[in-house]
């Protein structure tokens, strides 16, 4: 057994992050309408009275209207959001760590600070998910609020496209997919239970403790969706587990020892092994199964409950098994005992030509952690004890990986980087380990809170900077003197172009949300007669005729569900993944067969799309919102301005400016359109700078 | 996802844009792949295109060109006699079996992944998958071995997904793909035409310089490249060989995916491209193995025996190699859902055309269709001898952007005993 160099570099994390020099939290200073400072953390409203923690500890009431009007609008955001001293000493800390890394590295310092109107495109992009309208953008730009920047940024944080946005990143990352790609069973509850997490701004190590340790299946527990997803391929879903929680990718050691790395075979077969008792399904095992051994029964139903069941549809309901037309019936039964649960009898065992160490081919492989403390599982079930490894405090590659994540969703590039395969060599060897220690640290000091993660994050200098000019060079290090140049995501683009058809409400709009599955699937079978089980079939047959296999589900009636045909939505509202050739596949979103396999790449088919396509027909035609709402605007000039500020989000050039007036006065409205048409085709449009 | 090198009249241009790529992207080794370079093509090389079918799921093996005697594992299927004595076909497969003389089937494949998204990978890139990088396909690994072909065309074409891309080698070798074999390329009709499309353009471009000017990243760049192979497309003509709507022999073909796939295929190859993947779902079949193949197999019975002999019938069957792969086969065991699961340690692939000498059986398993019992080949073996077909210099050395070296297919090793 190999010594892992994982503690090694724990503590090594940890002394950087002892070292270092805590920036001061610098309570911010409140003014009455006398003139009078008072320096105070603001804790929240109580009736009509403010709540403030003093720095001598006391915490003391003031009235609302002892307060200047600019105050009275920061306690009421900060009401919502929590106190921003915090947040700020912890952005000072990672500028004041950038700078000294920037410095040390030749370089001058950051990037210039990014301009108001660059601000107002990149923060509502980067936050929620799309580019503002014309109303939104003016807003910001003609406010004369001393804070309207940290005040965008805390009510973006607060808006629905904030965890609309975060659920497309997440819907990568695990592979969201709404088929489970077997027998017509769908994961639109789990899908569903994402976006609700998201909403709620749930702790993300909450958040991954029930998808890890979930029962049942996503009719009465959706969070099971999480290890029903790769059922019948438990190697890859222990694989994608290692990829997106411990950012290890593991899978080549499932046939050999990991050639650059230290992962061996027999470390593999015995980590696999915290999740070797764990039934998904009813009975159903592929020939490279590395589990072994069983009986398997129907986990939530009462011992031969099928075979039962089974029997009676044939007595009463004329289902001939193994007959083609019965095929229903069989994935319906097959769906319901669909369900996760702990089965002792199932054992992970070496494959049968293993010739690694620890263990003999074809014997049972005990649970072992691949690094750090091992798990222990006395008392808990495999999967609680591999949880709470994870996610313990002595395990800093769980809170690493998720703040490097972020961090990567900022800047355009990750501190390591992939995000999902890095050793603990590349954090000692990448650009900023300080860095990444501190954040390791405030993602835990925030409990996971991924919303106040990421608003430490927006309100650094770093952030705020432009983005740099050149690509950085990926085989050298990159200081982050400021963002990188993104191209934005399919989704981004998609919602954007949403925004564009149908204004802000668009934010508003749901589609389905897969609670007919729910009902489907959701059986109490100590209770359940035989003909309510089969009230469910017909329930599952209604919903197999009703429409096709890309609609969403809404509630329905108890028999016939509602389905969703509206396919003008966010992203984060459609099917999951979008259909093949739509325009969020054509702009790369991932399939969701792999994590982290979004593409940014640009394509033929996409520049014909955004040409030629009914999505730009309809965004900047004579009759489009865009150049309909133009009207209420008086002169060329001003209708120009309005073209820009509408699709780019910022002021035109001189001459822009002029080539958009000389096609107004030429051609009138058509000339509004050709504008509006040209700055969609023009590759900034694309691009978050 | 990315596109086809659509690349225009005017070789200096597409010169221009690789360079400038060459400037700015990071190390990647533009001379290797895109320098002209004196190819002397091997012995085996008699194909000029390839037509790779690929089937996605897992092809049972025993249900079609490994049929067994032991009627405990071919459960619904029988065997039934081809055109050539020694061959034997799944009973599904009555119109192949009159063009078996003109096929080599393997029946010793053996792969080590029993996942689809591994043995997919494997079996259509001839690599085996790595998070750190991703393999190109065989069109793109064509155009750098054997040099561009096409002028207006992409060189590869993928046809059934909507997505492709070209691994480490540049997006812009990246197969152009075609998700519906019957929509031909998807936005091609002009909103808003002549001079004022035109307009648009030039305004686009104005308006867009600035930008591109200011960061010097290859995206942005990339996408003023393809505006203007996109610009190209739509003012040819050749968007016409992606048009199967007034094909006389479509239904012939079979109206499905696969079937007007491979007939979309038979066009583009004649039309110039060199590289057709098709790839068609439905074959993973864990329930119902009855139900599965008396659904998929006649329509792969149909669309291969079609484009056999379609390409003989125009005179293109020597000059193009078809191939059809999956990425395993599947149990000789019927489980208890009557389906057959994921069996990676034996299956079949079937060559021909393309210099390729019919009525061979390669390779061969046990009674049970369980083990592979002689002449081995791996994915990466297929996709060699595929590059042997046409031509390929499997020696060639290319490098990845992070300067690691690729040869295609991996270490694969042809088997060159299937060409004639």
């Amino acid at each position: 057994m190999k010594t892992r160099t994982f503690l090694v570099a724990a503590g090594a994390l940890a002394a950087l992050t002892s070292g270092l020099f805590i920036s001061p939290v610098q309570a911010r200073t409140w003014t009455s309408v006398d003139g009078k400072p008072l320096q105070a953390i603001f804790l929240g409203i109580e009736g009509d009275n403010y709540k403030f923690k003093l720095q001598t500890g006391n915490e003391i009431l003031v009235p609302k209207d002892k307060f200047i009007k600019a105050d009275q609008e920061a306690a009421e955001r900060l009401a919502k959001i929590g106190d921003d001293s915090y947040t700020k000493a912890s952005a000072r800390q990672i500028d004041t760590l950038l700078a000294t890394n920037l410095k040390k590295n030749g370089f001058n310092s950051f990037n210039a600070p990014l301009p108001d109107d660059l601000f107002v495109r990149r923060v509502y992009l980067d936050i929620a998910g799309r580019i503002p309208t014309r109303e939104e953008f003016l807003a910001f730009a003609e406010s004369s609020r001393p804070d309207k920047r940290e005040a965008l940024i805390d009510e973006l944080l607060l808006s629905p496209g904030f965890a609309s946005h975060l659920f497309n990143y997440f819907a990568d990352m695990y592979r969201l997919h709404a088929s489970d790609f077997q027998n017509g069973v769908r994961m639109d509850p789990y899908i569903e239970w994402w976006r609700e997490q998201l909403e709620a701004n749930r702790p993300y190590h909450e958040i991954v403790t029930e998808m890890l340790t979930a029962k049942g299946n996503v009719g009465h527990n959706p969070a099971a969706g999480f290890l029903l997803r790769d059922t019948g391929m438990e190697f890859d879903a222990f694989a994608n587990f290692g990829q997106v929680m411990i950012g290890i990718d593991i899978s080549c050691a499932q046939c050999h020892d990991h050639p650059f790395d230290e992962w061996t075979q027999g470390d593999f077969y015995e980590m696999a092994a915290f999740f070797g008792n764990t039934q998904r399904s009813l009975g159903y095992r592929p020939a490279d199964s590395m589990m072994a051994g069983g009986v398997i029964e129907m986990p939530n139903a009462p011992a031969g409950w099928k075979n039962n069941f089974e029997k009676w549809a044939e007595t009463n309901k004329g289902i001939v098994p193994r007959d083609q037309n019965s095929n229903q019936f069989r994935f319906f039964v097959s769906a319901l005992g669909w369900n996760l649960a702990d089965n002792e009898a199932l054992q992970t065992v070496f494959p049968h030509d293993f010739i690694g160490d620890g263990g003999k081919p074809n014997e049972v492989a005990n649970p072992r952690t691949l690094i750090g403390d091992a798990a222990k599982v006395g008392g808990k079930t495999r999967r609680e004890a591999i949880t709470q490894w994870l996610t313990a405090p002595e395990n800093p590659r769980f809170a690493l990986v998720i703040a490097n994540r972020m961090w990567g969703r900022a800047f355009g590039q990750a501190i390591v980087e992939p995000v999902n395969d890095f050793s603990d060599e590349q954090i000692k060897r990448s650009s900023q380990p300080e860095v990444l220690a501190h954040l390791m640290r405030e993602m835990r000091r925030v409990n996971y809170d991924l919303r106040e993660f990421m608003r430490i994050l927006y309100n650094t200098r770093a952030y705020q900077s432009v983005a740099s000019a050149e690509e950085p060079d990926l085989t050298k290090a990159y200081y982050f003197p400021g963002p990188v140049l993104r191209r934005m995501r399919a989704e981004q683009a998609w919602d954007s172009m949403m925004v564009l058809a149908h204004g802000s409400e668009i934010d508003q709009k749901k589609g389905g949300d897969g609670s007919f599955y729910k009902k489907i699937l959701n059986i109490d079978f100590n209770t359940a007669t035989n003909d309510d089980v089969w009230r469910h079939y017909e329930m599952w047959q209604n919903l197999r005729g009703g429409g096709s296999a890309m609609a969403m589900v809404s509630e329905g009636d108890d028999y016939n569900p509602v389905l969703v045909t509206d396919n003008e939505l966010r992203a984060s509202e459609l099917p999951q993944p979008a259909p093949g050739a739509s325009m969020l596949d054509t702009f790369g979103q991932s399939d969701r067969r792999i994590t982290d396999d979004h593409n940014y790449d640009g394509s033929v088919p996409q520049v014909l799309a955004l040409m030629n396509g009914t999505v730009t027909q309809q965004l900047t035609g004579i009759s489009s919102k865009v150049v309909s709402d133009l009207e209420e605007l008086d002169g060329p000039d001003d209708k120009v301005r309005g073209v820009f500020f509408t699709l780019l989000n910022r002021f035109p050039s001189k001459e822009e400016l002029d080539l958009g007036v000389g096609m107004i006065e030429d051609f009138g409205d058509e000339g509004i359109s050709d504008l509006a048409w040209a700055l969609m085709n023009s590759p900034e449009f694309l691009y978050i700078q | 996802m990315h596109i086809a090198e659509l690349a225009g009249k005017d070789p200096f241009s597409r010169r221009y844009f690789m360079e400038m790529t060459a400037k700015l992207s990071f190390g990647l080794s533009l001379s290797v792949p895109f320098l002209p370079r004196n190819f002397k093509a091997q012995e085996g090389g008699k194909a000029k295109n390839l037509i790779y079918i690929y089937l996605a799921g897992g092809m049972t093996h025993l249900d079609t060109f490994d049929p067994k005697k032991n009627s405990d594992v071919m459960g619904p299927t029988e065997m039934l006699d081809t055109n050539v004595d020694n061959m034997k076909f799944g009973s599904h497969l009555k119109e192949l079996a009159k063009v078996a003389d003109k096929l080599a089937v393997i029946n010793s494949m053996m792969s080590t992944n029993g996942a689809h998204e591994q043995g997919e990978y494997i079996m259509r890139t001839g690599y085996e998958k790595r998070a750190t990088i991703v393999h190109p396909t065989i069109g793109p690994w064509a155009e750098t071995l054997l040099g561009k072909r096409g002028e207006i065309l992409p060189d590869s074409v993928l046809v059934g997904q909507s997505t492709s891309n070209a691994g480490f080698m540049d997006p812009s070798l990246s197969p152009l793909p075609i998700a519906d074999p019957t929509g031909g390329v998807p936005n091609t009709n002009l909103i808003v035409e002549g001079e004022r499309f035109d307009r648009r353009m030039q305004m686009a471009q104005k308006l867009g310089q600035q930008f591109t000017e200011k960061f010097k990243y290859t995206g942005p760049k990339s996408y003023v490249e393809y505006y203007n192979q996109a610009n190209r497309l739509l003012k040819s003509d050749a968007l016409s060989a992606f048009d199967i709507s007034s094909e006389p022999n479509r239904a012939e073909y079979g109206e499905n995916r696969l079937g007007q796939g491979c007939l979309l295929a038979r066009k583009l190859i004649e039309n110039g491209v060199r590289v057709v993947e098709v790839v068609a779902g439905g074959w993973d079949m864990h329930q119902d193995i009855a139900g599965g193949t008396s659904d998929r197999l006649p329509e792969l019975d149909v669309a291969l025996s079609t484009l056999i002999k379609d390409l003989e019938s125009r005179g293109l069957l020597d000059s193009t190699l078809i191939a059809l792969g999956t990425e395993f086969g599947r149990t000789p065991d019927i489980n208890m859902n009557a389906g057959r699961d994921h069996y990676p340690a034996a299956y079949s692939c079937v060559l021909a055309g393309g210099g390729i000498k019919g009525g061979t059986v390669y390779g061969e398993t046990d009674g049970m269709g369980k083990k592979v019992k002689a002449n081995p080949v791996k994915p990466e073996d297929f996709l060699a001898t595929i590059g042997y077909g046409l031509g390929m210099n499997l020696e060639e050395t290319v490098y990845s952007p992070t300067q690691r070296p690729f040869t295609f297919a991996d270490k694969g090793v042809p088997v060159t005993a299937l060409f004639g």
